[in-house]
């Protein structure tokens, strides 16, 4: 930890390396993106780019890293594949009769795929949420969105990824 | 006549749902008058209890998950180039791991002997092949050092 409190690239790569490969993975989906993300984080960390306050390491490492990821999303967006619902309840409801989850439900490589299927901004509310652990008011700070749209992008994250398992 | 109270859009139609209060009462992100009500309302609605199941089910699977290890050397290459302040011109790691790979590669048909003009097949032996491409493909790593910065930015996605 250098003496700023700010913590060197060093100390991210070693001691928090797998915590931030994983935040990186569940965002992009494959491990290609994953190490580019990874090592554009680490670019950032190391030019001191982001305002470190102490606190979570790695709630700090997990906005640098989401926000790295959509900056990039949406610097790709000239040509949408993923667009947000422009109205709510256009968002699909799970099949009727769903509640039997099959034995084969949940597993990793399924959620993982159903999650890389998820818009940016769903996605990004759901890892940081339900992977990384952060309270809605620390993604909402992290995300500088509203504390509704928070929860919002969670819930509908969370409906899309249930209609894509059932 | 009493309505269910609305505490936000409903993804799953119908704006007289508890919606994505839902969510906030499985996080514990509602206010204690909230989870009341909410509560309250579950018990007459089969449709957000159905809700509640189905995004209960899909918070558990991400939260299931497990972590991800990152390939072998990944950080290690990384803080190599970072000493070196490679990050900002230098291919992506993993593009220079590809090159490592090949370099790695190259250098072991060479050791093997492929394309040497006078091969002899009887020596060196097959031990000590094995033992030279081993020590050829470790050093592959070291070959990362040696690559000239190729200005090519950082992306990702598809």
């Amino acid at each position: 930890m250098a003496g700023s409190g700010v913590p060197s690239w060093e100390e991210v790569a070693r001691n928090h390396g797998r915590f931030l490969y994983t935040v990186a993975y569940r965002l992009t989906g494959n491990h290609d993106d994953a190490q580019d993300l990874v090592q554009e984080v680490l670019l950032r960390v190391r030019k001191g780019l982001e305002t470190y306050r102490p606190g979570s390491l790695e709630g700090w490492l997990s906005r640098i890293t989401t926000n790295t990821f959509l900056d990039e999303t949406r610097r790709r967006r000239r040509r949408p594949v993923d667009p947000l619902p422009d109205e709510p309840d256009r968002v699909v409801p799970p099949a009727p009769g769903a509640d039997v989850a099959a034995a084969s439900e949940g597993l990793p490589d399924d959620v993982q795929d159903a999650l890389r299927r998820l818009p940016p901004e769903y996605r990004a509310a759901v890892v940081m949420c339900d992977v990384v652990g952060l309270s809605y008011q620390e993604i909402s700070q992290s995300l500088d969105v509203p504390v509704g749209t928070v929860r919002s992008r969670i819930h509908r994250g969370r409906a899309l990824l249930r209609q894509a398992l059932a | 006549m009493t309505e269910p109270r609305r505490f936000g859009d409903s993804p799953f139609g119908g704006g007289m749902h508890l919606g994505d209060a839902l969510s906030g009462l499985l996080d514990g992100e509602l206010a204690p008058s909230q989870q009341d009500a909410a509560r309250a309302h579950l018990v007459g609605c089969p449709t957000c209890a159905e809700e509640l199941r189905a995004v209960g089910q899909a918070r558990d699977w991400v939260r299931a998950l497990p972590p991800v290890e990152p390939p072998f050397g990944f950080y290690e290459r990384a803080m190599r180039e970072g000493r070196r302040g490679a990050f900002a011109t230098g291919p992506s790691l993993r593009r220079r791991a590809g090159l490592a790979a090949l370099g790695a590669a190259a250098a072991a048909v060479t050791v093997l002997g492929v394309g040497s003009p006078r091969p002899n097949p009887a020596s060196p032996a097959v031990p000590r092949l094995v033992e030279a491409h081993a020590t050829s493909a470790s050093v592959g790593a070291d070959l990362l050092s040696k690559l000239a910065p190729v200005a090519v930015p950082v992306s990702f996605g598809r």
